[in-house]
């Protein structure tokens, strides 16, 4: 099952920094994109994010999302249109300032979106932890709780599907073409995905704890993540990149 | 205060626990005045019905009871001469290393190597040990070869040997799994069993395990013990419990069918009982003792004879239209992977067809093709005379009904009644029919209506999901693993209703890993390897062609095996016996003859 954020396998120089620097990296986008307000520079961000994407080879994944983000993304548009009103009309109800701020609000969605979904797609889940507990020296349980929380998005979303097929087999129109039917067959299923997700984590606590989770300390891991001059050349590019972001 | 080498590593003294707390009655205990103990280097099986306290037992054992589930405990219990309650689960986890029955919670990496390191990790493990221990473990469970691998693209089996091995790296004195090869299919189930045994002998370590397939357990387990509503009631090698045929019969536990057939024999007064056989070779012997003195007489005459003792076919209407027919199916996932080819099969009403298989040979995808949830890239499939490709899932729904291997994934609603109710509401039956319809359904099955499905057992819950496919009254049903996660009695009740809708003219179709079940219930199976029909035909023929079973990797059920191989050395009157009732009489009648 192909997901977004599966872990592309790789030999990049992307693959090989360090987890925390692509976490940077990925930050450092996303701030100099709310920061920017500039078209050259918006646009420039993206193309950076889909470059980045296309050198580690996962730019199939970035496309895939953005199939999902652009729906989205027309959406806001139209209802920024309608609210902001000022400046010259141009078409319909839309002003030239509705325009402007609504394909930057655009913009800017989907390249806060895209930069940590490459991210993900670099790095597996467990070096992002191991790398966070020993640079940042954040708390080993949670690091832990979040990329738990990560690796059970496509469990969950099995889960769904494996409901929705049974749910189908049963007569339930899940292939109706109305999404609002749709959503509303799809509610009553919450029921039984919490059920199961509840009984599924406390058996994952249990199964962790018998393996000496509380036991690991930041010098547990067996693996080290050092930062190397690779990772100090991209983290300089990190402050370029937002500083760029502030003045343009 | 560790203990010496001859006292029990895991000693239960007296142990009772209710998950409800001390208030709760006798009755409502998971476990009941429970006193064992497991000596070094063993390799105990255990069973029991559903609801038996099987898990429970587990737990307890593993140190998650006290200390991650509540409840009331009474007694106690010792690991390594230590009293479980007085050390922190983390401790117990050094000497018991378990493997939890769902292994998709209990895994924390997304590549196998990374899954190996967590506990070794956690556990302080020198770093400069770890490549050893990691190498060498994986080496023991025989999957070196997996080790870079992704765990998401792995099968079933070698998923459950990366969870095995990750436990065994940590070198636990005792192993101990919850039903391991639940999902598994036969081949894998054997292959699990062969690892356990390995680092059972060479490593000695002790080994507990839960599981419902008795013939595996018959085959590997020095010790059985069965659990019956939170109590050991039976405990031994696996020939002293498999004696007691009857009475685990009466608790809803299955017997090896080798062990049936010596059981009967010994009812019979043929043999001396007390040491029932436990693999088809051991019956092949006792059997060709008994007759061996007789003469043989082998004629032309007799040589058919042996038809005499198979069960005559259910009669079906002959030359009704096919209720399902698919026509050179063909079927590939977008993504790569599964793909079936050249699929062609035609089942009639009141047939029951087996369809077997290891896994991943594109039985879930044949069933999905025939109840639409997925459509051929060419071919047709024809369901009740609608064509699939042509009308929605929802409306192929009125016509096939589907019972799921998880029950879980199809209970939605907050009663018993209206979820039974509930299909046939979607195909806009009137709400009080509905309800009349499903009332007098789980009347039979004897469900309680008003009950949430959610607070029922797995094996309940399975009767409330098979419940509204009955009341559907479909003219066909599709059945994939319909017995798995149930134990002896449930998985009997399912099948039997199973049957009488079939012979009320429905057509079943069964994808099943459970040869004997098979065996029993299939007049004809269909079997399968890498998408392919590799071959088809009425059961017992289709078990009986070894070659066929050996390309599809499918195990023949053990009466099967006993009786070709009886037909074969002693008399080819035992050609085609599939039934143990077959081999008993007709044993009984040569031993007369003599």
């Amino acid at each position: 099952m192909l997901n977004a954020i599966d872990y592309v396998p790789g030999n990049t120089l992307l693959h090989r920094l360090n987890p925390v620097t692509k976490l940077a990296l990925a930050a450092a986008i996303i701030i100099a994109t709310f920061l920017a307000d500039t078209y050259p520079m918006l646009l420039g961000l993206l193309a950076l994010t889909f470059a980045l994407g296309a050198y580690a080879k996962s730019s199939s994944r970035l496309v895939s999302l953005l199939k999902l983000l652009v729906p989205l993304a027309v959406v806001m548009l139209l209802l920024q249109t309608a609210f902001v009103r000022g400046g010259s009309p141009v078409f319909l109800w839309m002003t030239s300032e509705g325009l402007e701020t609504g394909t930057k609000a655009c913009l800017r969605l989907m390249g806060v979106a895209l930069p940590l979904i490459l991210m993900l797609t670099v790095t597996k889940l467990v070096d992002l932890s191991n790398a966070c507990v020993e640079v940042l020296h954040i708390p080993y349980r949670y690091a832990f709780t979040f990329t738990t929380a990560l690796r059970f998005v496509p469990v969950f979303s099995q889960q769904m599907n494996a409901i929705m097929e049974a749910q189908c087999a049963r007569g339930v129109e899940y292939d109706t073409k109305n999404p609002l039917r749709k959503l509303q067959l799809m509610l009553p299923l919450c029921v039984p995905l919490l059920v199961s997700s509840v009984g599924k984590t406390d058996a994952t606590a249990l199964a962790a704890e018998e393996r000496g989770f509380y036991l690991r300390t930041r010098d547990s891991s067996f693996k080290r993540y050092p930062l190397v001059a690779r990772d100090f050349a991209v983290l300089v590019g990190c402050v370029v990149l937002v500083a760029l972001g502030v003045v343009a | 205060m560790p203990s010496s080498a001859d006292s029990p590593i895991i000693e239960l003294r007296d142990v009772s626990f209710s998950y409800e707390g001390p208030s709760s009655q006798d009755g409502d205990m998971a476990l009941s005045h429970v006193s064992l103990s497991v000596g070094r280097g063993e390799f105990v099986g255990v069973i029991g019905p559903s609801g038996a306290g099987k898990s429970t037992l587990a737990s307890v054992m593993s140190g998650a009871i006290p200390h991650h589930y509540r409840g009331a405990l009474y007694g106690a219990t010792l690991v390594d001469g230590r009293d479980t309650c007085e050390v922190t689960l983390t401790d117990i986890s050094r000497i018991v290393g378990s493997v939890l029955q769902d292994i998709d919670t209990q895994m924390v990496a997304s590549v196998v190597e990374d899954e190996m390191l967590f506990g070794l990790e956690n556990f302080g493990v020198p770093h400069d040990q770890i490549e050893e221990r990691v190498s060498q473990t994986l080496q023991t469970v025989g999957i070196s070869d997996l080790r870079d691998r992704e765990i998401a693209t792995l099968s079933g089996g070698q998923k459950q040997k990366v969870a095995i091995a990750a436990i065994l790296a940590l070198q636990p004195r005792v192993l101990l799994l919850d039903e391991p090869t639940a999902a598994l299919d036969p081949a894998s189930s054997t292959l699990v069993f062969d690892t356990l045994q390995k680092v059972n002998r060479e490593a000695g370590i002790t080994v507990v395990v839960i599981e419902q397939k008795v013939a595996l357990l018959s085959r590997y387990c020095d010790r059985l013990l069965v659990m019956s509503r939170g109590s050991l009631v039976l405990d031994g090698t696996p020939r002293q419990v498999f004696a007691h045929g009857e009475r685990l019969r009466g608790i809803g536990v299955d017997s090896p069918r080798v062990a049936r057939v010596y059981n009967s024999l010994a009812r019979h007064g043929l043999v001396e009982g007390g040491e029932p056989c436990l693999t088809v070779p051991e019956a092949e012997r006792l059997v060709a003792g008994l007759v061996g003195d007789s003469p043989r007489q082998v004629t032309e005459g007799n040589f058919r004879a042996g038809s005499r003792h198979v069960a005559a076919a259910r009669p079906h209407s002959e030359g009704a239209e096919p209720v399902v027919l698919l026509q050179d199916v063909c079927f590939g996932y977008p993504n790569g992977g599964a793909t079936v080819d050249n699929l062609d099969m035609c089942v009639y009403p009141g047939e029951v067809v087996g369809i077997v298989g290891q896994n991943g040979a594109g039985k879930t995808t044949l069933t999905k093709l025939l109840n639409g949830l997925l459509r051929p890239s060419s071919g047709s499939v024809r369901i009740a005379g609608i064509d699939t490709a042509d009308v929605p899932t929802s409306r192929i729904a009125a016509h096939c009904s589907t019972l799921f291997q998880n029950p879980d994934n199809q209970l939605c609603k907050d009663t018993v009644l209206d979820e039974v109710a509930f299909g046939l509401e979607l195909q806009g039956v009137g709400q009080d029919e509905a309800c009349r319809r499903a009332s007098s359904v789980i009347d039979r099955f004897g469900l309680p209506a008003n009950e949430a499905p959610f607070s029922l057992s797995r094996g309940q819950r399975q009767m409330v999901a098979l419940a509204s496919v009955v009341v559907m009254e479909p003219e066909v049903v599709l059945l994939d693993e319909p017995t798995s996660g149930l134990d002896y009695r449930e998985c009997m009740t399912v099948m039997e209703t199973v049957s009488w809708m079939a012979e009320r003219g429905c057509a079943v179709i069964m994808v099943c890993h459970d040869m004997e079940v098979v065996s029993d219930f299939a007049e004809r199976i269909v079997v399968m390897a890498d998408g392919r029909i590799l071959g088809r035909g009425q059961t017992t023929q289709t078990f009986c062609d070894s070659d066929l079973m050996r390309r599809a990797y499918v195990e023949a059920p053990q009466v099967i095996e006993l009786s070709q191989a009886l037909a074969r050395d002693v008399s080819p009157e035992f050609a085609g016996i599939s039934q143990v009732s077959g081999i008993v009489d007709l044993t009984e009648e040569m031993v007369g003859r003599a």
